[in-house]
């Protein structure tokens, strides 16, 4: 009887490595917070605490302001497009057409390649004077532009290259979400009269909501802290017109080597974070509540 | 009334097939742009039809022989990232295997004090800003002196992978009847016997899907790469580096982007069904 419940309560203790492996990051993160709040400097010798000195001197930079700007402008309009595209995109793929069998498989594909390795081949097709996306443009009689290496499309073009890989997020699950549409629902709804675009409105659109809103969770909290795909593609640049949060720490810490400063606007962009996803939660468990 | 339903299919499949184009040939275009010269891929309008070479691939991989390329004296051993990336992304999900397996294991199955705190703990990994640790980690890897080692990028992609395999071992293992499990522990079976003997076999479809899942994911991280290794970086890294040199270089980052986009395709076809489950942390089944 002893050996028995002694094991019992052994056996819990299993999940301990994965626990301190996982506390150990916890200790990271909070390591990183302290950090924010002193005057470290790579190279220099001493730390001090400052208070609120990287936070005070964010406040007063214009350039922190930008850039908060445009991390949440980022974040916004990249999660709508891609949740008003997947929509459309699971609605089209849905369908029983021919090519709509055959190709959805592939709808999986800019998911899968590292955001690193989309973000260079779009570089190279962005290209101003060799790229193919202008060749294109001059086949419909568009004038060339140029794209990420101007100030005032570079901001578009990511969010563009960005819509492209992650549209299909929204898809998949949302698609996973349609396959549980009632079919006799819809069947009884168009029977009673209903047309097409107003059964899409009444019964699958709030039916699909919460799936949408639960790719966006996921979504917004990636965007927010989008790294690789600016890297990639404008370093921040031309002109700051893309120095989103990530990469506005990223200059601080390792160009300027200012860890204080890099970790006050990366903690700043944490509280962003949890704010959007707790909105973003909070209108799922409401479009949920509405289904049932 | 037949014509207008004709019409409706022929025009949904030109919307699929304008969707399927768009997502397809940005990476047939670099497929092709790798088989190209450094003369062929300045030419303007760009060409689609051209005799294909593979000296890019060879001047990638550095066998090509010297002043045999057009590109002088650049070297690139890209062998060096792919082996570092193979090792350090399988290297962490082995450990996430190793470790994970049993946690995920006793938060299905067990019953004990804050058990849903922690499983809320670690599935709030999945919405952590990696970038907010990746600055101390480097503070603490500098003073580690594990920077720029398998055993310090092993660790930290614990990251990545740890919560994922925790997780998707948890949701797997409650699909299981216990039923089995309580007859082994009548027998006198110990926990990490059942867990091995009879739960491993039982879990085993669902966690290679997983596990190629949670290998891919590593395989795309670029940050901690970037900067918590130099000579162990990893492919992305390596990539970026290969922008550098301009446009009639092009062509050779396209063979490193189509290398960096084979192994996950490869993937995805071993473990489809596994990927929406995966991404969503089990949230959407």
């Amino acid at each position: 009887m002893f050996k028995e419940s002694s094991e019992k309560s052994l056996k819990n203790f299993l999940i301990l490595p994965s626990v301190l492996v996982l506390l150990c990051f916890l200790f990271v993160f909070f390591y990183g917070v302290y950090l924010s709040f002193t005057d470290l400097k790579l190279g220099k010798p001493t730390v001090n605490f400052a208070g609120l000195k990287n936070y005070i001197y964010l406040w007063k930079n214009p350039l922190f302001w930008k850039s908060t700007k445009l991390t949440i402008y980022f974040t916004l309009v990249a999660v709508f497009v891609q949740a008003f595209l997947g929509i459309l995109l699971a609605k089209l793929f849905s369908t029983k057409v021919f090519f709509a069998k055959i190709f959805r498989p592939i709808i999986l594909l800019p998911l899968v390649l590292p955001p690193m390795s989309v973000a260079l081949m779009w570089t190279t097709m962005m290209n101003p004077e060799r790229g193919v996306l202008n060749y294109f443009l001059g086949l419909l009689g568009i004038e060339s532009f140029m794209w990420i290496s101007q100030y005032s499309t570079a901001m578009l073009s990511v969010i563009f290259i960005d819509v492209w890989t992650y549209t299909p997020f929204f898809t998949l699950i949302i698609y996973a979400g349609l396959l549980g549409v009632n079919q006799e629902m819809k069947e009884a709804a168009q029977e009673a009269g209903a047309g097409a675009w107003t059964t899409f409105w009444k019964i699958e659109l709030p039916f699909m909501m919460p799936y949408v809103l639960i790719a966006a969770v996921f979504r917004i909290i990636e965007s927010f802290n989008q790294f690789d795909i600016f890297i990639g593609t404008t370093g921040g640049g031309p002109a700051k017109a893309t120095t989103v949060y990530s990469i506005y720490a990223y200059i601080q810490s390792f160009q300027n080597l200012n860890f204080g400063r890099g970790t006050a606007i990366l903690f700043v962009n944490w509280w962003l974070v949890l704010i959007g996803a707790l909105i973003t939660i909070k209108l799922y468990q409401i479009a949920r509540k509405r289904v049932s | 009334m037949k014509f207008n339903f004709n019409l409706k299919n022929l025009s949904l499949n030109l919307l699929v097939l304008i969707a399927a184009f768009i997502i397809i040939f940005p990476i047939f275009w670099i497929f092709l742009m790798s088989l190209k010269s450094s003369a062929q891929v300045m030419e303007w309008p760009p060409i689609f039809i051209f005799e294909p070479t593979l000296d890019n691939y060879k001047v990638l991989f550095d066998i090509s022989e010297a002043g045999t390329s057009n590109y002088g004296t650049i070297r690139i051993n890209f062998f060096e990232p792919i082996l570092n990336s193979v090792i350090i992304s399988g290297g962490a999900v082995l450990v996430s295997l190793i470790i994970g397996i049993p946690a995920g294991y006793i938060l299905a199955r067990s019953n004990f004090k804050f058990k849903e705190d922690i499983g809320f703990f670690i599935l709030g990994f999945r919405f952590a800003p990696l970038i907010l640790v990746i600055i101390p980690m480097f503070y603490f890897f500098t003073k580690l002196g594990i920077k720029d080692t398998y055993f310090g990028m092993i660790w930290v992609y614990q990251v990545i992978t740890l919560p994922m395999i925790i997780w998707l071992t948890r949701v797997y293992v409650e699909d299981i009847p216990i039923e089995l499990e309580e007859a082994a522990f009548v027998d006198g079976a110990s926990v990490l016997q059942v867990i091995y003997k009879i739960i491993l076999p039982l879990l085993r479809p669902g966690l290679v899907g997983a596990s190629l899942l949670v290998f891919l994911l590593a395989w795309h991280n670029f940050a901690l790469g970037l900067l918590l290794a130099s000579k162990k970086a990893p492919v992305t890294v390596a990539l970026l580096k290969l922008l550098n040199p301009g446009i009639n270089f092009y062509p050779v980052m396209a063979c490193g982007l189509v290398i960096s986009m084979i192994v996950p395709i490869l993937l995805i076809f071993l473990g489809q069904k596994h990927f929406v489950k995966g991404l969503t942390f089990g949230a959407v089944k």
